[in-house]
């Protein structure tokens, strides 16, 4: 399966950074927040190494370095409740942010694309990436900002204990750093497939649950078994890799971070038995260095984390290469008004959905302002693709289709909605109410103008009747095929546009209910350019010219009765669907 | 480490959340114990480092004994290889049970999909389950994940306070009493944080289903428009989703200065227990140290236990929604008698309009009203119960899979799975890869006039199906789910308008070739397509919820209603 993109890691590296910088206050505050509870942590060894130092001198002493003590880890706390708020505070602002600029993003992509990668890899991006996303913004980030705070500090008091201490801190560095090296080198292609497979897991799991009917009827219960089954297979030999992986680096770095607490306390117990630190020096320099356990400890852990949510921000980003949509470059065109601004042509278009395997052939077609055009012609000769064509929204392999002379292409699609609609025979109910499945063709209709576009498309005895701001979908009040066409068609009539392409658009109705339908409809379309995809042949007997295709080329065109009389492909088609009829 | 996938789904009580966590812990008891011996000998190991210190201080600087120091120092050493060993081997072990439980769960999962079947959309929506497949598998195997880590954190607690009281049973039961009241007041932090959390992912599942939502209907927003007002939309719930996430913190954040702020008075109190010791000249300076190095250890065992109460609370929120899940039972239950039950060919009669479909023919039923063909359907392939019956059996009374097996319904409803198309198009086909190519595949294609289709696929019949054949037509999809139909080869055949997404042509190709390839068995065909009806053996129109007429299409084009009803005239 044709995947959707994964961004690159400089790609990735750029994005965290704008993101980071967006907002420079918040930032600022949660980060000097870090920083005073880090700061005030490093108090506690040096006190505890003058209580070793002083035990001597006295009870006094004690119980004021006692106190000293208290009051900062009441510091401490309050400043770490401040910081941790601060920074989830900050963390969801910008994790809202980047979910709603992904779906922006992904409202954006072209159709071809998110037909072609899937569904699943999308939802696993809006869902599991943004989950795992959200745990590296609210936990990992912060977290190791303040752990690399912590260590920085931690040497800076090591070295006011006494600077020759910082040096058994550097055994570890080039362990860490080979380890560390070896192991980023390999994690980020590891993680990636991990998120790969775990979306065609996901992905399988949809199929079922969406075509759950059809596993029962078929009884398809055991392949759906195979395939989770295939998928789990896969998904579990990437976890093994990266565990693979974990299982040589950790260990190396659990040891490698031991190894300055003990040279710490070798090499400064020596010098104390030679006399040349003090017994204070070494009690706090162990103390520090075992304290740098934690937060190095932390840093790697989240590296972990850090790693698998830059995978997800990968695919996030992704998503975003893709999403330079049909239509939405150019400059804005002043809005085309009437007369011949509303021709539209199609010139020499050739268009394939898989490389090599073009659909449409060189396709040449004039249709005139307020014309009504009918398509017909065998299934899968083209028809769907080449309304898709004209409302915009496949861009043409090779030629070019126009609007009053204006590529569509350089047509902005906020614009172009306004000349050109398209309804399609796949029908879809949105989550929400009834009024949201219609007001998304136009914001601002009132109840009056929405009952007028029910009404119109003959729905409104059962829209009415269930009201318009009942729940409806899935899982809601569930609409029947026929009415979610409807409904498609009370969107168009929303919209407003002077050409409307209708892909099949009543295919889904009782012959009794579409022939009601398209009485209302008429009043509708008049006055407007119609281009009607269909197979009923009524449609085309009642249109001013006849396309047909067959093939992906336009094999003749004229109008009904001219065509009849050539005897041709239409000829041929009408009379196989009158004579069913038996009579006249 | 067990290899996954379980070659089928296991069996665990789903009856309450605890009882399937209990079920997935029994299930991965050796990897989980083995997690758990493996994380108690590294906190262990990590536990006996202050003590360690304490020894090099005592032994080696104050007695000025540099081969006490260096042996201690080797201790220190020792101690941290044994940890990472041991570390590692949790990990990997306590890995095993989460990805077992999380794969077991999908598994189940699926399989409870399939087994609801139709009656699985009109109850739960995909996103929902589709959410089970993503964060709850991880929050169970998390649960489970936890315990490794959890159990080593209890059992170096407890060494560590054995270690404290024998030292000084002063210092020692100053821990003992202080860290239990820790952990018992950071629980109480919790409570309050469980109900909003489970909150939350109810939100998140919401976005994320309306995420889902956008997804599926991206073809009609790029033709309507409207991306704007739904982007929005989806921008008002995820502020809200946000909102409700700083709320979550706001508990969160308390829980983490709790963890400061308790352990850090706890090390206090302790250290100014020991230094009087020191000062009394009960305790060495190096023991001094080495409390001080216990205490501050301790923070980070209770933190895991913090932590794995956590994600225990987190595994049994996702674990009640998978158990719901796991819970619904399908709407149509299989009938008390036994299977061959249905054998013979026998009419097939509908109680509510009073069809009768008589065996071994073409037959074909035109409904007046809209919604009745569907209904009709249904009824007929016992997707709703009603009086429906195969010779004077109803259908209820038949166990399920003989009635899907012999009745197959094939409508607008069908779907496609990823695959390659000659897979898809065999439902029967048992063997492993699918490439039987079985004889009756041409014949069928031929029959549903599919053989363009194929042709024009990169692959032919291997092709892969990309996203259940979104890149297919409806004229496409219509006939191969046709295809499909007779590959199955059911003993009654029940299409609803079959080939009514097709050009006219190819209409009367289908509904000719359909007659001959079914020739023999029961056939009934749910449409209001002159072309169609013209080819049955028999007509029946059903008009205001009952049969008003029978003949063939020619002799019923007399009645005015059927006139009406299937051609275009209007009267």
């Amino acid at each position: 399966m044709t995947t959707l993109p994964v961004a690159g890691a400089r790609e990735v590296r750029a994005h965290a950074r704008r993101l980071t910088l967006r907002h420079p206050r918040e930032l600022a505050v949660a980060v000097a927040l870090h920083l005073a509870a880090s700061a005030v942590a490093l108090a506690g060894p040096r006190l505890l190494g003058d209580l070793v130092d002083e035990a001597g001198r006295g009870i006094d002493r004690v119980d004021r370095i006692t106190l000293v003590i208290v009051a900062l880890v009441v510091t401490q706390a309050i400043l770490v409740r401040s910081a941790m708020y601060a920074s989830a505070k900050l963390g969801e602002k910008v994790l809202a942010e980047l979910r709603e600029e992904f779906v922006d993003t992904v409202v954006s992509l072209p159709l071809a694309v998110v037909e072609r990668a899937g569904t699943g890899d999308l939802v696993t991006r809006t869902t599991r990436d943004v989950d795992v996303l959200s745990r590296s913004v609210r936990m990992a980030v912060p977290d190791t900002l303040t752990a690399a705070m912590t260590i920085l500090l931690t040497m800076g008091a090591l070295v006011l204990v006494g600077p020759l201490m910082v040096l058994p801190c550097l055994v570890a560095v080039p362990v860490l750093w080979a380890a560390t090296r070896w192991y980023l080198a390999r994690a980020r292609d590891g993680y990636l497939r991990q998120s790969a497979a775990y979306a065609d897991l996901t992905d399988g799991l949809a199929e079922t649950v969406d075509g759950a009917r059809t596993v029962e009827a078929l009884e398809l219960a055991g392949r759906r078994f195979d395939r989770v089954n295939r998928d789990i297979a896969r998904s579990y030999a990437t976890e093994r890799y990266t565990l693979h992986l974990r299982t040589v680096y950790l260990p190396i770095c659990d040891t490698a971070y031991v190894l300055p607490v003990v040279t710490t306390l070798i090499f400064g117990g020596l010098l104390y038995i030679d006399g040349r630190v003090s017994l204070a020096a070494v009690t706090a320099a162990t103390l520090y260095v075992q304290q740098l356990l934690d937060p190095v400890d932390r840093l790697l852990y989240w590296m972990d984390d850090l790693q698998i949510g830059g995978a997800s921000l990968a695919r996030i980003l992704g998503v975003g290469r893709k999403a330079a949509g049909t239509g939405t470059g150019g400059a804005p065109q002043p809005a085309c008004t009437g007369g011949e601004a509303q021709d539209i042509a199609v010139k020499s278009v050739s268009y394939s959905y898989r490389e090599g395997h073009d659909v449409l052939h060189k396709v040449d077609l004039d249709i005139r302002r307020g014309e009504r055009l009918a398509v017909v012609g065998p299934s899968g000769a083209g028809k769907s693709t080449l309304g898709r064509l004209i409302a915009g929204i496949h861009e043409p392999r090779e030629g070019v289709v126009t609007l009053g002379g204006t590529p569509l292409t350089e047509v902005p699609l906020g614009a172009l909605r306004r000349e050109i609609a398209l309804v399609t025979q796949d029908q879809h109910v949105f989550q929400g109410t009834l009024r949201d499945n219609l007001t998304m063709a136009d914001p601002h209709a009132g109840d009056a103008e929405l009952e007028a576009a029910l009404r119109a498309v003959d729905a409104w005895e059962w829209a009415g009747e269930l009201g318009l701001d009942t729940e409806v979908g899935p899982g809601r009040a569930e609409l029947s095929p026929s009415q979610s066409q409807q409904l498609a068609l009370a969107r168009l009539i929303l919209v407003d546009p002077h050409t409307l392409v209708l892909d099949e658009a009543t295919s889904q109705m009782s012959p009794v209910a579409a022939r009601r339908l398209e009485r209302s409809l008429a009043a509708v379309m008049e006055g407007r350019t119609v281009i009607a995809i269909a197979h009923r042949l009524h449609t085309a007997h009642d249109a001013d010219r006849v396309v047909v295709m067959a093939g992906g080329r336009v094999g003749e065109v004229g109008t009904h009765d001219e065509l009849v009389a050539r005897g041709g492909i239409y000829a041929g088609l009408w009379n196989s669907w009158h004579g069913g009829q038996d009579a006249d | 480490m067990r290899k996954f996938p379980d070659p089928g789904p296991v069996r665990l009580d789903h009856g309450s959340a605890g009882r399937y966590l209990a079920g997935l812990v029994k299930e991965h008891r050796r990897a989980l114990l083995a997690g758990v011996v493996f994380g108690v000998a590294c906190m262990l190991a990590q536990a006996l480092v202050p003590a360690a210190i304490g020894r090099a201080i005592d032994l080696g600087m104050i007695a000025r004994d540099r081969s006490g120091l260096l042996l201690w120092g080797g201790v220190v050493l020792g101690l941290a290889i044994v940890q990472a060993v041991t570390g590692i081997l949790r990990d990997r072990n306590a890995l095993s049970a989460s990805l077992g439980a999380g794969y077991q769960t999908m598994q189940l999962v699926t399989g409870q999909a399939s087994r609801l079947g139709a009656t699985l959309g009109r109850r739960v929506t995909t996103g929902e389950v589709v959410g089970v497949g993503t964060a709850d598998i991880a929050s169970i195997g998390g649960a489970l994940e936890t315990t490794a880590r959890g159990s080593g954190a209890v059992v170096s607690i407890v060494a560590v306070a054995v270690i404290m009281v024998s030292t000084s049973w002063r210092l020692g039961l100053a821990v003992l009493i202080g860290v239990p009241l820790m952990t018992w007041l950071i629980a109480l932090l919790i409570r309050p944080l469980h109900g909003r959390q489970e909150r939350l992912r109810d939100q998140q599942g919401e976005l994320a289903s309306r995420a889902v939502d956008i997804v599926g209907g991206l073809r009609v927003l790029r033709g309507i428009g409207g991306e704007d007002a739904f982007a929005a939309r989806y921008r008002a719930e995820s502020q809200r989703v946000r909102h409700a996430g700083v709320e979550v913190a706001r508990v969160e954040v308390l829980l983490s200065a709790a963890q400061v702020l308790l352990p850090g008075l706890l090390v206090a109190f302790v250290v100014w227990l020991g230094a009087h010791a020191v000062l009394d000249q009960r305790i060495s300076p190096g023991q001094l140290v080495a409390f001080y190095g216990y205490t501050v250890f301790l923070a980070g065992p209770i933190g895991w236990l913090t932590d794995a109460v956590d994600r225990i609370t987190k595994g049994f929120v996702a674990a009640r929604r998978v158990t719901r899940m796991l819970a619904l039972e399908p709407e149509i239950v299989s009938g008390p008698l036994p299977p061959g039950s249905l054998s013979s060919p026998a009419p097939l009669t509908d109680a509510v309009t009073g069809l009768v479909v008589p065996p071994g023919r073409f037959t074909a039923v035109a409904c007046a009203e809209a919604g009745e063909a569907a209904a009709l359907a249904d009824r007929l392939g016992r997707y709703t119960d009603s009086g429906a019956a195969y010779g004077d059996i109803p259908l209820r009374d038949l166990p399920l899979t003989e009635v899907r097996r012999s009745i197959l319904v094939v409508g607008p409803e069908g779907r496609f799975f990823t695959g390659p198309l000659r897979a898809e198009l065999d439902p029967r086909d048992t063997s492993a890869d699918g490439g039987g190519d079985r004889p009756e595949l041409a014949e069928a294609l031929w029959a549903a006039a599919a053989g363009d289709i194929v042709d024009a696929l990169p692959d032919g019949l291997d092709t892969v199906l990309v996203q259940a054949g979104r890149e297919l037509s409806g004229g496409q999809h219509q006939r191969l789910r046709l295809v499909r139909a007779l590959m199955a080869n059911p003993d009654v055949l029940v299409a609803v308008e079959p080939a009514s997404a097709v050009d006219a042509h190819t209409e009367d190709t289908i509904a000719a070739r359909l007659a001959r390839a079914r020739a023999g068995r029961t056939t009934v065909v749910l449409t209001t397509s002159p072309i169609v009806l013209s080819r049955a053996d028999r007509v029946v129109l059903v008009a205001g919820g009952r049969v008003a007429a029978e003949g063939t299409h020619a002799g019923l084009l007399g009645d005015t209603r059927y006139r009406h009803l299937v051609t275009r005239e209007t009267s």
